[in-house]
């Protein structure tokens, strides 16, 4: 599986390649991978895209942070009765569909267009579907888990936390896949409409401001970085943490 | 002493409800091995859950001593009749030392482990130990939760079938197993089951379930000194009388 990806991606980098040097497109607007691989290494020698990166990073740990809190608190909040689990079901219907950019106006006019302010729209976009997941993961437990803990003395939060949560830790992970793609997501855009504060303006800033200068290999560095680390992620991160976890219980194909 | 008083239980289907238990009253003395033997869909699990605290009767009452029973409780350990109650997220081992650190039993961790490991070692599992449940097959799994339930020394036991997924002489071994705890420990054992060896085998009493809705037959005595060796004569007489009971 994992080898058949790297085959496609191999391809599709001879194909970008092939095309850059066909001579049919300009190397300002179609930079060849030698170029970008240059514009990244010397980027990343300067030093600046690694900060900026770093900066991006640390926000969306920020706003991941925050935002799974949140769903975990209004996650237990539901569970408490009919009259809380209409209220966070409401809450859901009316937030989820909001796509984040089109809080963007409101969050410069309660929030400014700070730090605070990218961090808000990354816990906006990345609550949601942690809620959604984390709730279908509780509906999901099966009711033979909660006797047993029920019949072992486990009540309220104790059963939540060593028998709902674990049992439903293939949803929370796929949650934390759609989360962490979302908070990507907001953070870029955020960032290129925001701009720079105080000299960091992030990934996305970055790239922004690399199309500004008409530094088209430096923009797609960026966007290489970008997948990379999604990669990173995805692969090393994510599948680690399901190896040891949901796959090695045999609770994987749920 | 467990006290059963008019207990009646349905469930709601799409239209109707289903009556499940009718009016059963019944005792079960401190230190006893009661069996429930009846046809499948008779009502035992129900039973058993609504014993266990786990389901609320509709009307009637149950009383464990002098107090009603309003929710499952560690001092009364049920042994469910499905296959996946292990914890697939623990180890054998963990899945049975859980329950006595929850309950901060046998003092120490290492206490504890070592005990897990005593009970592994007597329902044969003690090779698995580091093994998951969705490693081990169906009665590999009902015997972990057998050592699980047993290890917690519980002063009630509900059992549910416990040994119905096991070949004959597995099954001989543990019935053997159980005796020799229920000896050393006092418990009081509710066994359901269907089958007549295994009840006349284990029970100081038989409850004989009616089907359909499910009431009792008879409660049956079956004083027969222990160790009990089924194949001899007298034993049969008990065993077509349960026999003829069930079948008609
Ligand atoms: N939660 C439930 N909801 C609806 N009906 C139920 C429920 N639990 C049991 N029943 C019904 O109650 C009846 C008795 O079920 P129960 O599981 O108690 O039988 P049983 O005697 O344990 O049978 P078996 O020997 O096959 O395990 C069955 O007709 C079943 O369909
Ligand atoms: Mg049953």
């Amino acid at each position: 599986m994992k080898n058949k990806k790297l085959i496609w991606i191999l391809l599709l980098l001879a194909l970008w390649q092939a095309v850059a040097l066909s001579g049919r497109v300009s190397p300002l607007t179609f930079p060849s991978l030698g170029m970008i691989l240059k514009a990244l290494v010397s980027s990343i020698m300067a030093g600046e895209l690694l900060s900026q990166t770093v900066f991006s990073l640390v926000i969306i740990l920020e706003g991941l942070l925050i935002g799974t809190l949140l769903a975990l608190v209004l996650a237990i909040v539901s569970r408490t009765g009919d009259t809380m689990n209409s209220f966070v079901d409401t809450l859901i219907t009316l937030a989820h569909p909001l796509p984040g950019i089109a809080l963007l106006p409101i969050i410069i006019l309660w929030l400014g267009t700070g730090r605070s302010a990218i961090v808000f729209i990354i816990v906006h976009s990345v609550l949601w579907p942690l809620l959604l997941n984390i709730i279908a993961g509780f509906k999901a437990t099966p009711k033979l888990y909660s006797d047993v803990g029920r019949n072992i003395g486990l009540r309220g939060i104790k059963l939540f936390y060593d028998i709902y949560m674990p049992s439903s830790l293939p949803y929370l992970i796929s949650g934390f896949k759609i989360a962490w793609a979302r908070s990507w997501r907001a953070l870029i855009s955020a960032e290129m409409v925001f701009g720079a504060v105080g000299g960091k303006g992030g990934l996305g800033w970055y790239i922004f401001k690399q199309r500004v200068f008409m530094d088209t290999a430096g923009m797609f560095a960026a966007l290489l970085l970008i997948m990379l680390i999604g990669i990173l992620i995805e692969e090393v991160f994510f599948n680690k943490i399901e190896k040891q976890t949901i796959r090695r219980w045999g609770m994987a194909e749920k | 002493m467990i006290e059963l008083k008019e207990v009646n239980k349905s469930f709601k289907r799409d239209q109707d409800t289903l009556k499940v238990l009718e009016n059963i009253s019944f005792t079960v003395e401190k230190g006893e091995i009661l069996c429930i033997l009846g046809a499948s869909g008779s009502g035992k699990s129900t039973l058993l859950r609504l014993m266990g605290g786990f389901d609320f009767c509709d009307s009637g009452s149950i009383s464990i001593g002098s107090e009603a029973v309003v929710s499952p409780s560690p001092d009364s350990i049920l042994i469910f009749q499905d296959f996946n109650q292990l914890l697939p997220w623990k180890t054998v081992l963990q899945n049975v030392i859980y329950p006595m650190k929850v309950n901060k039993k046998y003092g120490s961790e290492q206490q504890r482990r070592d005990r897990a490991m005593e009970y592994l070692e007597m329902v044969q599992l003690a090779d698995f130990y580091n093994a998951y449940p969705h490693q081990l097959s169906g009665g590999m799994k009902q015997r972990a939760a057998i050592a699980r339930a047993l290890a917690l020394e519980p002063s009630i036991l509900l059992m549910d079938e416990p040994f119905g997924s096991l070949d004959a002489l597995t099954r001989q071994s543990l019935q053997e197993l159980l005796l020799q705890i229920w000896k050393r420990a006092g418990v009081t054992i509710i066994f359901v089951t269907h089958d007549i060896q295994e009840a006349i085998i284990l029970a100081d009493r038989i409850i004989v379930m009616d089907n359909k809705p499910g009431r009792i037959k008879d409660i049956v005595q079956n004083s027969f000194d222990r160790p009990r060796d089924i194949s001899g004569g007298d034993y049969l007489e008990l065993y077509h009388r349960l026999y003829s009971m069930l079948s008609v």
